[in-house]
This record gives structure tokens, sequence and C-alpha cells, in this order.
């Protein structure tokens, strides 16, 4: 038995119970504007009635994205600190509410009612303007993810552009500019130094960041999400993390195994024709891995995250670029930070961890199983075809979407538990020396490879 | 020639060996959320705090009889390396014995070092195990004798826990002095001859039962020499005039108790 059952059994709890508050309101918020009110007017002949609900139609996005921002944040401030308490042998925050479920709301209200401090000197203009162009991108930067994570769902297509890894990339570079302008506008030397810090890291780390996303998109051979995301469905040897689709040829041959296909052996002679097919794979494979853990680098330095929270360290500058922040801008700036990790923990869940596919093949998931899918369905008929408050198409796709993400996150804090912080010239080292280089290898090495083996066949 | 080939090598082992050596540090970090955690949820469990814990100082009174202790003879004042003690007494006119009339402690100032207590002759000032103090003012840290002054069953129960040794019965001699009071000096001496027993008592779980009693009177012998240059005449003094003046002291000591 498990010696620190009862806390581990505290945070999942916790765990669940937020995650189950977060997409339930934002499930029940999306309902409301993007389907209730729409359903609603359906039977009126007006012109408003018709304007009424385009504009629902198009609001239904950012309210879903507004409204999950904040809590989300506040969720995984929580879990964060649970979480590090769990590996450094601590209890953590558990006063308010059950077992600290509602301290980071408490947090929260206590950051919005504190006094707003601008300090001496600064230039209140910019000071002011800063968190908002750091928190801006993380919503922008979120929209049009949504179509990916809820399998194009109809009322998220809105959002969804054919350029849409780019722009989340490009929206996801302007935070730098926030936290520069911060910086500068504090009239306070660690924040300048940090924001400064901050600039040299991002403009660095988002060379590699960017490559490792250019080689999928090379292998995909798109920048649409919805469609990057779709191509890896169908199991876990389809996602982009193993050979970027390269071994759905070995997948396939296994369906036909289990289905008892006499002509399986063929099929695999079919997909890798030769050994050059099937180097090729392993050359694939090796890749992606290593692509995966570029990725991750470069979006820890990308957010500003323990190990590479040189922005704001606190044994060196105060608090970086936040130092003189307090109150209201402050929160901006930590739910900013926050939503960032949560974005790029999805980035990599559309990228590499095939979107909002179950990890089972489809011949092993009981969801794609008729003989399953169609007695629950006739139950939940009237959700699903009455009021349109279920669509098993994007429900199921959304919770692996979620334990995917939080996944992640979930290793974001194991690492921030575990790895010390970068000197900075390690950091410009590391980052110039040997990430930029290995992703550049790598790129050439997928170019080459791809042309060999037939990708998500 | 092939230097560059060599490096390369080693730099990809090195980054191998150091990939393995992360991924080792994120597993023992990871098994440490499997360890209980060693927090002590303190305001709903209060730790268990050793007998000579240096808490807020306090006075005791008598555990037997509620008399109060402090014999003014403001040795803890003289010893305070903060001079936070402030004792008031004046030299009674009438029983010609020091009174005290007010015992301040400022625990803003204290470092609770505890050598008061060890100076104490009759073990009155001690270090409780409370340590929740915290006020909103300084002036509040000022402690004065009412507050200070601990209640009978306090001072049984730290008597008792840090083993002090039970106040020394009063001088017989006294009890004739004054026929007046006589019943209640009786009393007195009834309740003043317990502490032996229960000093027996005390060693006797200790000890085997022939060595106890010389145990016993060792004891009971050792606390007495060291108090009886002190203590003695000012006690004796305290008692025989105390006797006379009953009524009156005792009506004035009873509210300053409480």
């Amino acid at each position: 038995m498990i010696a620190n059952a009862a806390e581990i059994r505290k945070f999942t709890i916790l765990s669940w119970g937020w995650l189950t508050i977060i997409f339930g309101l934002v499930w029940a918020v999306s309902w409301l504007v993007g389907v209730a009110i729409p359903l609603l007017l359906a039977n009126v002949q007006a012109d408003w009635a018709r304007l009424v609900t385009e504009i629902c139609q198009v609001l239904t996005p950012l309210v879903a994205v507004m409204v999950f921002i904040p809590i989300n944040a506040m969720f995984m401030v929580l879990a964060e600190r649970r979480a590090l308490a769990l590996f450094t042998v601590r209890k953590g925050p558990n006063r308010v509410g059950p077992d600290g479920f509602l301290q980071t709301l408490a947090d929260a209200l206590k950051l919005l009612f504190k006094e707003d401090i601008t300090p001496r000197g600064a230039d209140a203009f910019m000071f002011t303007l800063a968190p908002i162009i750091f928190f801006a991108p993380s919503i922008f930067g979120a929209l049009p993810l949504l179509a990916a994570v809820t399998n194009n769902h109809n009322l998220f297509q809105v959002v969804n552009l054919p350029t849409g890894i780019f722009y989340v990339l490009a929206v996801s570079s302007v935070p730098v500019v926030g936290i520069v302008m911060g910086g500068w506008a504090s009239n306070n030397k660690y924040s300048l130094v940090g924001a400064l810090r901050s600039a040299a890291q991002a403009i660095s780390y988002e060379i590699p960041l960017v490559l490792s996303i250019i080689t999928v998109c090379l292998m995909a051979g798109t920048l649409d999400v919805v469609k990057i995301a779709e191509m890896q469905k169908g199991g876990l040897l389809n996602w982009n993390i193993l050979g970027g689709g390269a071994l759905s040829g070995l997948n396939k041959y296994f369906q036909a195994l289990a289905a008892g296909q006499a002509d399986a052996h063929q099929m695999l002679s079919q997909y890798y024709p030769d050994w050059g097919s099937v180097i090729a794979t392993v050359v694939l494979i090796a890749c992606t891995v290593l692509l995966v853990g570029i990725y991750l680098t470069g979006a820890c330095a990308e957010i500003n995250r323990i190990p590479f929270d040189l922005p704001e360290a606190e044994s060196e500058l105060v608090s970086g670029y936040n130092t003189e922040y307090s109150g209201i801008k402050f929160a901006i700036f930590f739910l900013a930070e926050f939503t960032n990790l949560f974005i790029v923990s999805t980035i990599a869940t559309v990228m590499f961890l095939g979107g909002g596919d179950c990890p089972l093949p489809d011949w092993l998931n009981p969801l794609t199983n008729p003989a399953v899918t169609q007695p629950v369905g006739k139950f939940f008929s009237f959700f699903t075809d009455r009021i349109h408050l279920i669509d098993p198409s994007t429900f199921f796709p959304a919770i692996w979407v979620i334990i995917k993400v939080y996944a992640l996150v979930f290793f974001a804090i194991l690492v921030r538990g575990t790895l010390p912080r970068f000197r900075i010239d390690q950091l410009m080292a590391f980052g110039w020396k040997r990430l930029v280089p290995l992703s550049l290898i790598i790129f050439v090495l997928v170019t080459f490879a791809k042309g060999a083996v037939r990708l998500h066949v | 020639m092939f230097d560059w080939v060599e490096q390369l090598f080693r730099g990809i082992w090195q980054s191998i060996v150091g990939l393995y050596e992360i991924r080792r540090g994120l597993g023992t970090v990871a098994m440490h959320a499997l360890r209980p955690p060693t927090t002590e949820v303190y305001p709903d469990i209060v730790p268990p705090l050793p007998a000579h814990f240096r808490g807020r100082l306090a006075l005791t009174v008598n555990p037997e009889t509620g008399e109060h202790l402090c014999i003014s003879c403001r040795q803890c004042e003289r010893v305070c390396p903060d001079k936070c003690i402030e004792i008031t007494a004046h030299k009674s006119p009438e029983t010609n014995k020091l009174e005290l009339i007010d015992f301040k402690i400022d625990h803003g100032l204290c470092m609770f070092c505890g050598l008061c207590t060890e100076v104490c002759p009759t073990y009155c000032i001690i270090n409780t195990n409370d340590f929740e103090m915290a006020d909103y003012t300084r002036e509040s840290l000022v402690y004065d004798l009412k507050k200070l002054t601990l209640t009978q069953e306090e001072s049984a129960y730290y008597f008792d826990r840090k083993e002090n040794p039970l106040p020394k019965p009063k001088p017989a001699k006294a009890a004739p002095a004054a026929q007046g009071a006589a019943p209640a000096a009786a009393g007195k001496a009834a309740t003043a001859e317990k502490p032996a027993p229960a000093g027996a008592g005390q060693t006797a779980q200790t000890k085997a039962a022939t060595e106890g009693e010389s145990a016993k009177e060792a004891e009971t012998k050792s606390p007495d020499a060291q108090v009886a240059p002190e203590a003695p005449p000012k006690l004796s003094n305290d008692e025989g005039k105390s006797d006379e003046a009953k009524p009156e002291n005792e009506s004035g000591e009873g509210p300053r108790q409480g």
C-alpha cells in the first residue's frame, strides 16, 4: 500500500472536481450561447432573430475561451501548488474550503481588491498596457485551437484558420513585447534585466520551437491544426510522436491481423516495400521523439517556466519583470502565464499526441463499436438529438484532449519540482549550440526520410 | 584528423548520459509523491512539546493551597539580560515583609532565555508550554500580575510536568504563634505535609522499594538545602506575620490571583 494514499486521493479528488467545474461551465456556456439561443429563435421569423443567431454563433468561441481562461488558471495554480507539495513531501494549501479547494479563488479575490500601485517614475500608460499585451495573445492564441480539440465541432469552425498553427505560433511570440514593455515601464533595474533576459530567451528558443512545429507540418503537408489532428486518428501508432504517421501502415496490418484477413502480410510488404522504408521509419520515429523533447524544451523557455524562468528568477532579480506589479495587473500576468502553459500543452497535444484521439486503435476501442454506442446513444438521444447538449463526436475527443493536456501540465510541474534554474550563459549556449542545430538536422533528416515511406496511409 | 568525430560522439554520449540523469531525477522526485508529508497540521494538532520548552513566562501558585509563590526577591529582575521584568513590591509597615504589588513582564522584549526560571528560589516563575502569544499591539505584550499568574490546576500541571519540587511546607512554629488562626494553620500544616508522601510516590515509581526510602530522603533534602539559605528566613518571617494579618491578606491576594 502506498504510504501517501490519502494525500494523493485528495489531490485527485481536487483535480477532478475542478476539471468538472471548469469544463462543465465552458460546456454550459457554449451550449447556451451557441445552441440554446439559436434553437429558441429558430421559429421566430424576424430580422433581429437572425441577427442574434449570427452574433451568438460568432461569439461562442470567444465566450467559451473567456469563461475558460480565468477558471482554468485558478485550477492550474492550485494543482501546481498541491502537486509540488506532493513532490516535496508537504501538504500544500489545505485551509480554504474543503482541503484547500477554494484557495486560488480566495487568492484571486484578494488580488482583485488589492491596491493597484504604479511606482514613482514609471511610465503609467505603458505600465498599464504591458499586462494587456501580455494577456491578449493567450486569448487569440487559444481560439484557433478550439476546432482542433473539439474534433471540428461546427460551433468552433468559425475560428479555424487554414494557417492555424502558424497563426498560433505568431501570436504566442507577442507576449515578449508585453514583458519588455512592463520591465521598461516599471522604472526598476530588476524588472528591466528580467525583461531583457526574457526577450533574449524567447528569441533564442523560438527557433527550435518553430522548427519542430515546421517539421511536423512538413510531414503532415498542411498547416491546418484540424487536418493535422484528423490525420492522427486511429490509435497510438498513428500519432505524430511515433514517426509522424510512418507507423500507420503497421497499424493497418495489426487491424487486418485482428480481423483475420489472409492477405495481411501482403499489406505489410505493400506499406514497407524495402529496407529503405524501414530505415526511414526508424529515423522518423527517432526524429519525432526528439522533436517532442525539443518542442517541450522550447515551450518551457517560451513561457518562462522553470528551468527557464530566468526572467523572474527570485534569487537573482526580485521577481523579474513583474516586480513592480500588484493587484489586478499582477493577476493578469499570472493568469497569462498559466494560460500560456495550457496553450503550449494543447499545441503539443494536437501536433504530437493525436489531438482528441483515443490511444487504443479503432478495432480495440469500445467507443467506436456500434454494439456499445447504439444503446448508449438511444439512452442519451434526448440530449444529443433534441436539445443538442451532447455531441458524441465532440464529447469523447474533448475528454481525451483534456486528459492529455493536463498530463503534459503535470509533467511540466514535475520538471519544475526537479530541475534547477539555468544560468544565462548556459541557457544561451544550450539554445544556440545544441537545440537549433539539432532541430535543423532533424528537419533535414525528416525531409529525406519522408520521401522513403508513406505517411498517414 | 578525426578529432571532430571523436568530439561529436563524445557529445552525443554526454547528451544521452545527461538525459538519463534528468530522467532519474524526475523519477526520484515523482517517487517522493508516495511519501507521507512531513508537515504537522499545526493549529489542528498541536505538536507534543518537551517539559522544558521555553514558552511564555508565568508565575505559579502553590498547587496545594493556591498561595502565590513569588516572594519579591527580585532575582529574576536582576538576572534578566533584557531587563524585561519589572517587580513592584513594598515592605508592608505592619507586617515588615515584602509584599508583591505588581509583576510585569514585557514579552516583546523577552528572549526566552529561561535565566529567570533558573534563579527563582521558589520555582515561581516558569516557562510554560504556551507559545501562541501573537497580539495586535506592543502594549498588550506587557503582561501584568493578573495575566501572568496561573491557576492552581495549571500550577499543579507544570509542577508535575517539570518535576519541580513542590513548595516547602510552612514552618510548624508559625501555627502556635497565632491562636486566632489556629484552624486555618492546622489545615495548612495538614496540607503542607502532603508533598512528602507525593514525592515518595514519585520516587517509588522509578526506584526499588528499599532504595526508594533513601532516595526519597536524599531528594527531598537536596532542594531544601538549596532553598534554605535564601527562602526560609523570608518564608518564616512571612509566615509568622501573615498569620496575624491573615484576613486582610487573604482578601487582598484573592482578586490578584483570580
